[in-house]
């Protein structure tokens, strides 16, 4: 099967599946996890494939702008796919037992939005075209806005679901940016293309400001410093949805990038020296943050943040082991964190306590969740045999290998000492320490709720015992696949007594400390203030609030409700462009205007039309005004039809027409002779705009009539009309044919402008809500 | 304020503009008019008997809520389109054949959406604002 039908398939049955889940009660959940485990089982019969050779397939979209949907599935994309799918299976079982108390149709909402996402995350993982890469990486920031505020009651949950948004999407318009200036350098939006010859891109000019938007997208995208502050506060999101979105997978897909560009990055040192910046930096904040964090899942989130912060650093670190270490622990933090957060769901949902300090004693009353929590955090911790030790193993040989060893390996300490704590603190505190109180367990554990953090814990101390089951089949294809070329890889548990396996001993002996005195620095640290207004969102609201000031007092200016104020800015905004471009352009002011014989009839047509606008501008009476400008807009009509545009003209006529008609319904209300409301000085204003106005569309029009006329498109037209559009009318065939997607457009246009004054002209509110206007 | 004259000539006025109109709708492929034009000339025809006659009598000429031919106008100027994505991968490339002699394309429905737009768009907002005179 083709990479692009399963994909298909999957959109396909995310959009089925909601039905399902709606009509059917605990069973439908079941159906609907069947949805990831076909895809997982799919992805994992691609093993064998693509250690071999990626797997393409390619699916053209927009050939002329060199944009398609060209799936390629590699090493890593493969390592993605499965951990999305694989923890898609779970997530849907969980998610059903812990939505069953919900309405079907919450359920049927939730479940939608989480496969939607995976098919999202899928095709983002998969897409070699950069452009199309982008376009599902905005889908999965759209999903992640529907999940953290699916308690749409919550006022929190909303204002959290339009920072998160905000930062992403914001990043994600950068990251467009970077992709398309990629893409003039490089000739090319295929991944494997710019990476196999990075030379255009690494020797551009315009590198600096690739790098710039690419990593700004990514560091909103993986919470990294200045924009980590999002993802703690994304943790209003409904549990399922934080550990499969805000832990395994989406917020990963910065990192993600980073590494697939990392083979271009790498020619350019300075990168890497600022991912390692970058990442370091994140991961002190976060790691001060997890000690102060107070609610169970936003330890969890800082965690995650600090985790993300270590992935960057690795990446921007240089040589090849950098790679493996990346590989490995995308892999062992996706099985421990999604286990850590599942069980911090089913804490919270059976106790409905989520301040970490107030749980205690709960051993006895979830002892699955008690086991799965140790496991996961064993392997957090790095402990031998799980999995997190060899991951841990190779992040501390990747930075003792590369340029950067003392502050990285500092840093690296540091952050981990407190990952080992924190990785103590939520596996002993909530279910061996003494409870504040006891706990009345609401619901026990459920089957649906524990298989999946069960599941994943086991499979964490599996590929620890036994590395070699992950080694050659996922982790060498995908470090060779972010390195770029083939080279050695070595991932198992015992290395020896190598300096790595030292500082793994410090690193534990540090967090052990730390996590037995975690109440004295955990409310010394609280107290400090400061560091909440230096981490937290302080800089996104400043800049949200301004923008908003700007927005309400330019509005405020511009658009006061006076209609005369309108169009003063809109003509004093033309004048003064049309003025610039006058007079800033090459050339006299004027062109010497070509000797036209003078027709006369059109001198008649003109000398109406100048009457019409004397007339409308002086009298009192508006029924004048109104019969005055119906002059000047038939006198314009002739001059169309009497220069060879029936079409035009006879389009005027309809509208001068209907004009009149509709304006009498207007002036019906009003009196029929208006005392003025303008002051002289106000009238001179007004006569002063309109008479720059009228002098600067003049000198353009005399500029446009001097330039010769490009006669291309008229023949253009004239030619294939009848052949391709099968009509002599010109103007016809280009409305309904040749431009008939604008022609479209503009119908849509009319038909939301009619709308929304339909909508306004509600009989009897108009005039009552707006008082003294109409 | 009703003239016995516009009252009595308004139905036929109508009559002839609404024929007016859809023959300019016609035409429009080989000769000046087309779905634009048509449908200002129809949004006039049932104006000018909103006006000698009364909104209501002019709503119950149109049939359909002016807002519901509007929508059906950007339907059907979009399943217009959809013959282009199936025979040549590309919406809104028009398909033409022939019927007892005459050519007929998918552009004359494309251009009945534009006239239904058009005529439902004006009356939508024109039948309120004389109904609120009225009142």
């Amino acid at each position: 099967m083709d990479l692009s039908t399963v994909l298909l398939a999957s959109l396909a049955g995310s959009i089925a599946a909601p039905f399902i889940v709606a009509r059917t009660g605990a069973v439908g959940g079941v159906i609907a996890a069947a949805l990831p485990a076909a895809l997982f089982a799919y992805f994992f019969a691609q093993i064998g494939a693509v250690g071999a050779a990626p797997i393409i397939d390619v699916v053209p979209w927009v050939p002329s702008l060199g944009i398609d949907l060209t799936f390629r599935l590699d090493g890593f994309s493969l390592l993605f796919a499965l951990l999305i799918t694989g923890i898609g299976t779970l997530v849907t079982l969980y998610a059903s037992s812990y939505m069953s108390e919900k309405p079907p149709f919450a359920r049927a909402q939730f479940l939608f939005y989480i496969l939607m996402f995976m098919t999202a995350m899928l095709a983002t993982v998969a897409a070699d075209n950069l452009v199309s890469l982008f376009v599902f990486w905005e889908m999965t920031s759209l999903l992640s806005f529907l999940l953290v505020g699916f308690q749409s009651e919550d006022a929190k949950a909303r204002k959290a679901a339009l920072q998160s948004l905000l930062v992403t999407a914001s990043g994600g318009l950068a990251l467009l940016g970077g992709i398309i200036l990629i893409g003039i350098e490089a000739g090319t939006f295929s991944l494997a293309a710019i990476t196999a010859n990075p030379a255009p891109v690494l020797e551009s000019p315009l590198l600096p400001a690739i790098v710039a938007c690419v990593l700004i997208g990514a560091f909103t995208k993986s919470a990294q410093f200045p924009f980590h502050f999002w993802l703690p506060n994304a943790m209003k999101a409904p549990t399922p949805a934080s550990a499969y979105l805000h832990s395994a997978t989406m917020v990963k897909l910065g990192v993600y990038l980073l590494a697939r560009l990392d083979p271009v990055f790498a020619g350019a040192p300075w990168v890497g020296a600022t991912l390692v910046a970058f990442g370091g930096l994140t991961m002190l904040i976060a790691a001060v943050q997890a000690l102060r964090a107070i609610e169970l899942k936003a330890v969890l989130a800082y965690s995650t943040v600090a985790s993300l912060g270590t992935l960057v650093m690795l990446i921007g670190l240089d040589g090849p082991v950098s790679s493996v270490a990346v590989v490995g622990f995308i892999l062992a933090h996706a099985l421990y964190k999604a286990t850590l957060f599942f069980c911090a769901g089913i804490v919270i949902h059976a106790t409905h306590e989520t301040r970490l300090r107030a749980l205690g004693g709960l051993a006895k009353l979830l002892p699955l969740t008690a086991a799965a929590t140790l496991l996961a955090s064993f392997s957090m911790a790095g402990l031998p045999p799980f999995i997190g030790f060899i991951s841990k193993e190779y992040l501390f040989e990747a930075k003792l290998e590369s340029s950067l060893d003392t502050i990285a390996v500092l840093i690296g300490v540091l952050v981990n000492a407190v990952m080992v704590a924190v990785a103590g603190v939520l596996a002993l505190r909530p279910f061996f320490g003494r409870a504040k109180k006891p706990f009345e367990v609401e619901h026990g554990e459920r089957p649906g709720m524990t298989l999946g953090p069960l599941l994943l814990a086991v499979v964490g101390v599996t590929f620890g015992l036994v590395p070699s089951l992950v080694s050659y089949a996922l982790i060498t294809p995908a470090a060779i696949a972010i390195y770029g070329a083939p080279f050695e890889v070595s991932f198992k548990l015992w290395h020896g007594f190598t300096p790595m396996l030292a500082l793994s001993g410090l690193v534990v002996a540090l967090g052990a400390t730390l996590a037995w005195f975690w109440d004295p620095i955990h409310l010394a640290l609280r107290r400090r203030r400061a560091f909440d207004e230096v981490f937290l969102d302080r800089g996104y609201d400043l800049v949200l609030g301004r923008t908003l000031a700007l927005a309400r007092s330019s509005t405020k200016v511009l658009q006061n409700g006076d209609l005369r104020v309108y169009a003063a800015v809109v003509s004093a905004s033309v004048t003064g462009l049309l003025a610039y471009g006058l007079l800033v352009g090459e050339g006299p002011l004027l062109p010497a205007v070509a000797g036209e014989p003078v027709r006369p009839y059109l001198l008649v047509v003109c000398a109406l039309i100048v009457a019409g606008c004397v007339v409308a501008a002086a009298v009192p009476s508006l029924v004048t005004a109104i019969v005055a400008v119906g002059l000047s807009g038939y006198g314009l009509a002739l001059v169309f039809l009497l220069n060879g545009g029936p079409d035009l003209a006879l389009t005027q006529f309809s509208v001068e027409t209907l004009f009149v008609v509709i304006v009498m319904a207007v002036l019906l209300k009003l009196p029929i002779v208006a005392k003025s409301s303008r002051t002289p000085r106000e009238r001179l204003f007004d006569a002063t705009v309109s008479g720059l106005f009228a002098a600067g569309v003049l000198v353009a029009t005399l500029w446009i009539a001097a330039k010769p006329f490009n006669p291309e498109l008229t023949e253009y037209f004239a030619v294939t009309s009848v052949p391709e559009g099968f009509g002599r009318n010109v103007v016809n065939v280009i409305l309904v044919d040749f431009r008939a997607l604008d022609t479209f457009g503009e119908i849509a246009v009319v038909a939301f402008a009619a709308l929304g004054a339909w909508a306004l002209l509600r009989t009897g509110s108009s005039t009552k809500r707006t008082g003294k206007e109409v | 304020m009703r003239s016995l004259i516009l009252t009595a000539m308004a139905r036929i006025f109508f009559a002839i503009m609404l024929a007016g109109s859809v023959w300019v709708l016609l035409r429009g492929h080989n000769e000046p008019g087309g779905g634009f034009i048509g449908g200002l000339v129809g949004a006039a025809g049932f104006a000018t008997l909103a006006l000698a006659a009364g909104v209501e009598t002019a709503r119950r000429a149109l049939v359909l809520h002016p807002v519901v031919l509007m929508g059906a106008g950007l339907a059907i100027a979009f399943v217009s389109g959809v013959p282009g994505i199936v025979t040549d991968a590309s919406f809104l490339t028009h398909q033409w054949g022939s019927l007892a002699g005459v050519k007929l394309g998918t552009t004359i429905v494309f251009d009945l959406g534009v006239y239904m737009v058009v005529v439902g768009g004006v009356l939508s907002f024109m039948f309120r604002l004389y109904e609120e005179d009225a009142a």
